[in-house]
């Protein structure tokens, strides 16, 4: 981190909630988002591992919280919610960020099951629907809030042959791409409430999805790398016209800005943040 | 804005930002709030006294301004422009290509377009970015490093409204700014091994002169709009078109910039951004 970096509090006195925060790019915005001022519920599937950033970031002189949140549950969401606000007092911020590149066993599979499109559309797009339906009441009565949904590069028109474009990560691609229109419609819909509803495509972020995807790639293309980290780093050379690393806390600081009041006239956009490998 | 200044004030500081058209409007809005997060300022306008005259308002606020004449549409007044901040700055980290035209001489008149819209809006905002873009591009490559940011529109996006009423007046600025997104794309992938990002911001709409310019037009020639004030007219347009039911502010354009400027952004290259309350979405 630069200073410039350390020393912007953007989001000073806000209040955020993440899902999927307790590792990968969700970890990355939390971080951000509490560097940058903000009491931040750190919620995940995963309690305990919700509770390791949250911890990291009370450390660190930072305000969380660990939340344990399955958005494919609407009645797990609600009670979430219902903590945050106890906790925080209100809410600004959302980040529905949890999601899944398919479903069990997908490393292994060279094409898609039934389970992955299920997993993909549960997690991905009613997982994205559900959170904001569980903030929206809150966000409405006071006429003010943020969502940022964090979709992929994936979720825009391929540009052409790729590395990861086999047939198994389709449904995750679909998926993905109903993020954006999920949140072009929403942002169409509750615009009148100064609600600002916006996402964020990553580019190529090494996480446990890309360690899935390099895995498998790796196992039905060798061609491709002989472990997932090579098939990754392949991905980025091949990829990347920008030859620099893309970090959770990169799309942290994008997710910070869209989540800022800089940012209060922006609403309905999807922003790849991919190092350019796909334009739009 | 004061609490704003107090926490971003740092986001920019030791940057040296060249902004032509900057003399008012969008410009000037961009010009003040890179100014206010710590970034230097050279204001290039084709109106060399109004450019001298902003510098000295904004850099009477503290830190450095400088105000140049240049023109966009000939390449050797953005060379000089370029030559005349290196001398003074050394260095130039962040271009905002902002100079832009609505159409040629008598827009408002017309209803629909003339050679003159065309060959405006060719010059000014596409060839235009094209030649500012490429002023400060060898000083780019050389340092490994800069950010660029083009401003379009998003009347460069997918058309919403058809001309039936509207008339083809708007149709060559659109089809400029369609130009200016594509331009950045295809700068951004050609530079990037420099280490320079190349984006666009998309403005939406905006009570400027130009847009006063449009609402006249309106008022002369749609039916609907027959005899309103142009301010009527631009309110009017702006509940009916942006989800966010408000107009931008050159200072949301500024705010824009400033995230894609600083290193918040370091890994975005080659995107263009809507900043208009949602009035098209990409």
């Amino acid at each position: 981190m630069t200073q410039q970096q350390n020393e912007t509090r953007q989001l000073e006195g806000k209040t955020a909630l993440v899902t999927g925060g307790g590792n990968g790019i969700g970890a990355g915005i939390c971080r951000v988002l509490a560097e940058r001022g903000a009491s931040v519920a750190v919620s995940d599937i995963s309690l305990e591992r919700a509770q390791t950033i949250a911890d990291e970031i009370t450390s660190a002189g930072g305000t969380a919280i660990a939340i344990a949140i399955d958005v494919t549950d609407v009645a797990s969401l609600d009670a979430g919610v219902s903590r945050v606000i106890d906790e925080f007092g209100q809410l600004d911020i959302c980040v529905p960020n949890a999601g899944v590149v398919g479903s069990q066993g997908f490393s292994s599979r060279n094409d898609f099951t039934d389970g992955d499109w299920d997993a993909t559309n549960a997690v991905n797009v009613r997982g994205l629907v559900n959170t904001a339906e569980a903030v929206l009441p809150h966000m409405r009565e006071r006429g003010y809030g943020k969502i940022v949904n964090i979709a992929s590069q994936g979720g825009r028109a391929p540009r052409g042959p790729d590395v990861i474009l086999g047939r198994q990560i389709i449904p995750y691609l679909v998926s993905k791409a109903a993020a954006i229109q999920w949140t072009h419609v929403l942002a169409q819909d509750v615009g009148k409430h100064s609600i600002n509803v916006n996402c964020i495509c990553p580019g190529t972020v090494w996480t446990d999805i890309w360690e899935a995807v390099g895995e498998n790639r790796s196992m039905f293309e060798p061609e491709l790398g002989a472990t997932s980290r090579e098939v990754f780093d392949a991905a980025v050379e091949t990829r990347h016209p920008l030859k620099v690393d893309q970090t959770p806390e990169d799309i942290g600081y994008a997710v910070a800005y869209f989540a800022s009041d800089q940012a209060s006239e922006i609403t309905g956009q999807a922003l790849n943040v991919n190092a350019g490998s796909v334009l739009s | 804005m004061t609490a704003d200044r107090a926490i971003l004030s740092r986001q920019l500081e030791g940057q040296v930002a060249l902004i032509t058209g900057a003399a008012s409007g969008i410009g000037r809005g961009i010009a003040e709030v890179l100014h206010s997060r710590g970034a230097s300022l050279v204001i290039v306008d084709i109106d060399g006294d109004a450019a001298r005259q902003a510098a000295a308002e904004i850099a009477g606020n503290g830190g450095a301004a400088m105000g140049l004449s240049g023109d966009v549409t000939d390449p050797s007044t953005l060379a000089t422009a370029v030559d005349t901040a290196l001398e003074r700055f050394g260095e130039i980290d962040i271009c905002i290509a902002n100079a832009g035209v609505i159409g040629g001489p008598g827009f408002s008149d017309r209803r629909d377009y003339s050679d003159a819209d065309w060959d405006a809006t060719q010059a000014v905002n596409l060839r235009g970015v094209v030649n500012t873009n490429d002023a400060v591009r060898p000083h780019m490559a050389e340092r490994g490093s800069g950010r660029i940011i083009n401003i379009a529109s998003h009347g460069g996006r997918a058309p919403r409204e058809d001309g039936s009423e509207l008339g083809s007046i708007q149709v060559p600025y659109g089809v400029s700014k369609a130009g200016v997104i594509q331009w950045t794309m295809h700068l951004a992938l050609q530079i990037a091994k420099h280490g320079i990002t190349v984006n666009a911001v998309c403005p939406g709409t905006l009570w400027t002169p130009m847009w006063q310019r449009i609402a006249v037009m309106r008022s002369q020639q749609q039916a609907r709009y027959l005899g309103m004030d142009s301010k009527e007219i631009f309110d009017r347009q702006i509940q009916g078109s942006v989800p966010l039911g408000r107009p931008q502010t050159p200072t949301d354009i500024g705010n824009a910039v400033a995230f894609l400027a600083s290193d918040d952004a370091r890994i975005i290259t080659g995107q263009a951004l809507n900043v208009n309350g949602g009035a098209t979405m990409n």
